[in-house]
């Protein structure tokens, strides 16, 4: 991998470190015209409502302007974990089973679709791309309203109607959003559907790079498609797969509108994730000191947990 | 070399450019504010002294109507120096969208906001207290009382009732005669008697329609449990009380016994599918079941004046109670224009504007305008009128979005079986006591 | 070697499965459309018997300034698209074609920020509009979306700009030209699948986002279709058939979108150096 992307101009200064910092300089500002706004734009739109974030997270703030907003310490931090329900806990426990649950599944299926579809053989692949990937297409707060009505209880709901009146494969219809375990099936399944053509497109994409000699030389070597699967096409495709599978992390991490508009952490605030709870907190509760807080340990914690993947990430080259 | 700076200069130009766009239209925006004069549709007229309020809403569709095409041209026509400028929001985010508009200093003057929000946005400082302004001990006058309750906040009133409503109890008339009655149960022990009947044919006769304190709270009050005290001030005795205990208890067995709608636990089909295809007896609900239900008469085949029967609530050891739902219109404290928001919210509350609202079903709070409903061919606010007289409201202390949280699950604890009724309120009272203090 | 005629048979059965699964749930959202009276929702017995009907079509058209809506949703729309383009593409120029001091501190930053829940960033965004003046006009909308994409965009087309071939770049030097003319003549031409794909995610993210909108706009007339489509989602009930049917009609702009830049943005491909790892 070149390290080094020197523009023309920089690369004629010797390098000394006596002249490092006016180096360093000089990039800075064969660079700035390009980041400038950009960097501009992150620091007043970003960067600063997450410092607001922080702020407000040792504050006992008021929605009003020019309140004054004491400082408390830490007592927003206390009180997420002086709550007697441990909501802030159970959330944290449903978004590390939501990447559990999630990222894999999605990931599989998403290189499965996308390898079959790019098979040589198969007609039709622009309408199949399209089809998978309407989900993607369409708003959250619609398809939750679709879902909900698809797994509604009793056998009015699609679902039941199906794995119970019609397949019998369910001894009674499911009352889906009323149980834990049942709910978070379906917070998944309506992750997952909605997400899944995002991983087949960009998979579908990058298939199309691969260079075709090689699986000519493979077939020559009589080796099957499932051998070709595993020794050409996943090695090959593995840069891409960082990329999805971080975002697909990502995805996984930030959940709101699969759990807010689908059980809006019901039952009994066991299928709260930690964005939806700091929503509720602030939005419903007017706690904005304690739902900012769960906003900056949930940062720290991802941070320190992706800290040794982050040098990876920075300089992997994703295509 | 050359190149590059050049283009530097063209970025930093573009940077420029837009910043004082920025700033150029932080200046109309400073300009529109000072001149409110400016309609909407831009239009400059050189009266200067035109002031126009906005006006924040969340009515429906029929309502809508009647506030545009009534209230509107009436209020303009009896003060020519007022403009109303009408914002129907979605309900969607209301709350978010009412926060970032009081962090932001840009709500609106007013605002047609549930009741139980009115004591927690008084304790932020965001409302104006009315109570000290003129004309206000006269409105109150006019005015029911409970309704007007739900705007005290720390001695002050933070707004006035624009309407009130309340729930009833909605009979799917054919079920009914199949559970052998002629008429709505009158308490809560022949309502248990038809709904064990029915539940032999599948259906379900106890019409718990969720496990919040809008859906409890009329069961839970009737059967003789208790939140609060009178003043609102303690939950310990209460909340927790022999009284609550045993109408919980009473809720856990009925839903046990598979007497009480699914819905109450989030199953389908929903209240109103359930009462009209039949399947549920009854359940509570307010006006806008009627309102809507005839609006649909003749797409959906059915017509809610003749198919259903209404009812007070059963009466259970606590009497025959409901709760109080309603909206108060409230001023912001950063209202820009607040005389004649002032001006607006008292002429909204008198009898006439009262009136045609309740054209549309809204129940006025307006003494005068609720007698003359009765006599106005609205077929079905009777029993919602009647109902109100011993209806409760749910606390209004500015905590109540959380109290409520709590109210919630410790009901829905005891509902699922997890937790005695007991330990449960025990528990939830520990609860709200250390918000309270 | 031949693909044996089981073998395609079961691939197809698998894809055609996956298609159905994904498109089924419209094909019964359409079918709800046509019921009237959907504050209480249809069953599946009568979901499949139902008779066509677009009358929910012509409603919700009509009703809740939905046609200015729509049309105040597409200048929304494409102008941040636009813009959210033009800004990722030319800071992911800036990370992957130079090279300066804290280059990959300050990429790690920004990517961190995307892991902290911005749920309730709104509020702070709000202010910082309402002091630039900018509450209630589409510039603002556009600051905010733009500016708040700009980091999800570079991470999306550094690496793909990083696997274009320097030796590109050599016609333009020789011609004289600079940085800008690489980033004009071969960056973003060399580029265009993944602008394209870009383009699309953008596109779909700004057409449904209703929070902010909501926020920022307050006059009603300037409102975009989000909000007309959750003003059919009463406080007391939601009429399902105007609702579906609502976004029915919202979702055909971004199909039609995708069906137009998707031959871009797969046609050629990720380019063939890119795939070396």
């Amino acid at each position: 991998m070149s390290t080094s992307m020197l523009t023309p101009e920089t690369k004629q200064v010797p390098v000394s470190s006596k002249n490092k910092f006016k180096l360093g300089l000089r990039q800075w500002m064969a660079v700035l015209p390009f980041v400038a706004i950009g960097f501009i734009g992150i620091a007043v739109f970003v960067i600063y409502p997450m410092i607001r974030n922080i702020m407000i997270s040792f504050q006992d703030y008021s929605i009003m302007p020019n309140a004054a907003n004491p400082w408390v310490g830490f007592d927003n931090y206390t009180k997420v974990f002086q709550d007697p329900n441990d909501r802030f806990l159970i959330a944290l426990r449903n978004t590390f089973l939501n990447v559990l649950a999630t990222v894999p599944v999605n990931w599989f299926l998403a290189i499965f679709f996308a390898v079959l579809i790019n098979a040589k053989f198969v007609k039709f692949k622009i309408a199949f791309r399209t089809i998978y990937y309407l989900p993607i297409v369409t708003s959250w707060i619609i398809i939750a309203l679709l879902f909900k009505y698809l797994f509604a209880d009793g056998d009015g709901g699609f679902i039941n109607y199906i794995l119970h009146a019609k397949l019998g494969i369910l001894s009674e219809p499911i009352s889906w959003r009323s149980n834990y375990w049942s709910a978070m099936v379906m917070i998944w399944l309506f992750h997952i559907w909605k997400t899944v053509g995002w991983g087949v497109v960009i998979y579908l994409a990058a298939l199309q790079g691969i260079p075709k000699d090689m699986y000519e030389a493979a077939d020559i070597d009589g080796a099957n498609a499932y051998q070709k699967f595993w020794r050409i096409t996943i090695p090959l495709l593995k840069p891409i797969t960082l990329f999805i599978v971080i975002n697909l992390i990502n995805g996984a991490f930030g959940f709101f509108p699969q759990v807010y508009f689908i059980t809006a952490g019901g039952p009994m605030n066991q299928t709260h994730v930690i964005p939806s709870l700091i929503y509720i907190e602030a939005f419903q509760n007017l706690k904005f000191g304690p739902a900012a807080a769960m906003g900056v340990m949930m940062g720290l914690l991802v941070f320190v947990l992706t800290y040794t993947q982050m040098k990876k990430i920075g300089k992997q080259k994703m295509f | 070399m050359k190149a590059m700076k050049k283009s530097a200069l063209a970025v930093m130009a573009l940077v420029l450019v837009l910043v004082m766009a920025a700033c150029g239209s932080g200046n109309n925006g400073a300009n529109n504010a000072a001149d409110n004069g400016t309609s909407n549709g831009g239009e400059n007229k050189p009266s200067g002294k035109k002031v126009t309020i906005e006006y924040w809403h969340t009515y429906s569709d029929a309502e809508e109507k009647a506030l545009v095409e009534k209230i509107k041209p009436a209020f303009e026509a009896a003060y020519p120096n007022i403009e109303l400028k009408l914002t129907r929001m979605p309900y969607e985010g209301l709350k978010q969208q009412v926060i970032a508009g009081v962090a932001g200093d840009a709500a609106p003057d007013l605002m047609r906001m549930d009741i139980v929000w009115v004591p927690e946005f008084a304790a932020q400082n965001a409302l104006m207290d009315v109570s000290k302004l003129e004309g206000f001990e006269e409105l109150k006058a006019s005015v029911f009382e409970a309704p007007m309750a739900t705007n005290f906040y720390n001695g002050g009133y933070y707004g006035v009732p624009v309407n009130t409503n309340t729930k009833i109890a909605i009979y799917n008339k054919a079920t009914l005669e199949e559970a052998g009655l002629t008429e709505a149960p009158k308490t809560m022990d022949e309502l248990v008697a038809a709904a064990r009947t029915l539940k032999e044919k599948g259906k379900y006769g106890i019409g718990v329609s969720g496990i919040h304190a809008w859906g409890l709270g009329p069961w839970f009050w009737s059967l003789g449990g208790s939140i609060t005290n009178e003043d609102y001030t303690k939950v310990d005795g209460y909340l927790n009380s022999e009284a609550s205990v045993k109408a919980l208890q009473t809720i856990v067995d009925w839903n046990n016994e598979g007497l009480v709608l699914p819905v109450m636990l989030g199953g389908e089909p929903g209240t109103w599918d359930g009462i009209i295809s039949g399947d549920y007896l009854m359940s509570d609900d307010g006006p806008w079941f009627y309102s809507t239900k005839i609006a649909e008469k003749e797409q959906t085949g059915f017509d809610p004046m003749e198919q259903t029967v209404r009812a007070l609530m059963p009466a259970g050891e606590g009497g025959s109670r409901s709760v109080i739902g309603g909206e108060d219109l409230v001023m912001f404290a950063n209202s820009k224009h607040p005389e004649e928001a002032w001006t607006f919210a008292k002429w909204m509350l008198t009898e006439e504007p009262q009136k045609m609202m309740a054209e549309t079903g809204l129940i006025p709070s307006n003494k005068a305008a609720a007698d003359a409903m009765k006599t106005m061919d609205i077929p079905f606010v009777d029993t919602f009128v009647e109902q109100l007289e011993t209806a409760l409201p749910r606390t209004p202390i500015p905590q109540w979005g959380e109290v409520e949280g709590i109210f919630n699950l410790a009901f829905e604890k005891a509902i699922r079986g997890e937790q005695e009724p007991k330990a449960a309120l025990d528990e939830a009272v520990k609860q709200i006591e250390a918000i309270l203090n | 070697m031949k693909t044996s005629f089981i073998n395609k048979f079961i691939v197809y059965a698998v894809i055609i499965a996956g298609a159905l699964l994904f498109v089924f749930p419209f094909i019964y959202m359409i079918l709800t459309t046509f019921f009237q009276g959907t504050n209480t929702l249809p069953k599946p017995d009568q979901v499949f018997s139902v008779k066509v009907n677009f009358s929910n079509y012509v409603t919700v058209w009509n009703k809740n300034n939905f046609v200015n809506y729509f049309m105040n949703s597409v200048i929304v729309t494409s102008v941040a698209m636009v813009g959210s383009l033009f800004l990722g593409a030319l800071t992911a120029y800036g990370f992957a074609r130079f090279t300066f001091p804290g280059k990959e501190l300050v990429f790690r930053i920004f990517l961190l920020t995307m892991f902290i829940p911005g749920v309730i960033n709104i509020i702070p965004q709000f202010v910082i509009i309402k002091d630039m003046g900018l509450v209630n006009t589409y510039s603002g909308l556009w600051l905010v979306y733009i500016a708040g994409g700009v980091i999800g965009n570079v991470f999306f087309l550094r690496g793909f700009f990083e696997s274009i071939p320097k030796e590109l770049e050599e016609s333009v030097l020789i011609d004289g030209g600079g940085s800008w003319r690489i980033f004009w003549n071969i960056y973003l031409p060399q580029s265009l699948p993944a602008l394209g794909t870009l383009a699309i995610f953008i596109f779909q993210g700004t057409w449904e986002e209703y929070f902010l909108a909501l926020t920022l706009i307050k006059s009603e007339a300037m409102r975009t279709l989000p909000i007309a489509i959750l003003m059919f989602n009463d406080k007391y009930s939601t009429n399902y058939g105007q609702v579906f049917a609502a976004s029915i009609i919202a979702l055909l702009p971004v199909i039609l979108l995708y069906v137009t830049f998707q031959k871009k943005f797969v046609q050629s491909g990720f380019n063939e150096g890119g795939v070396k790892g």
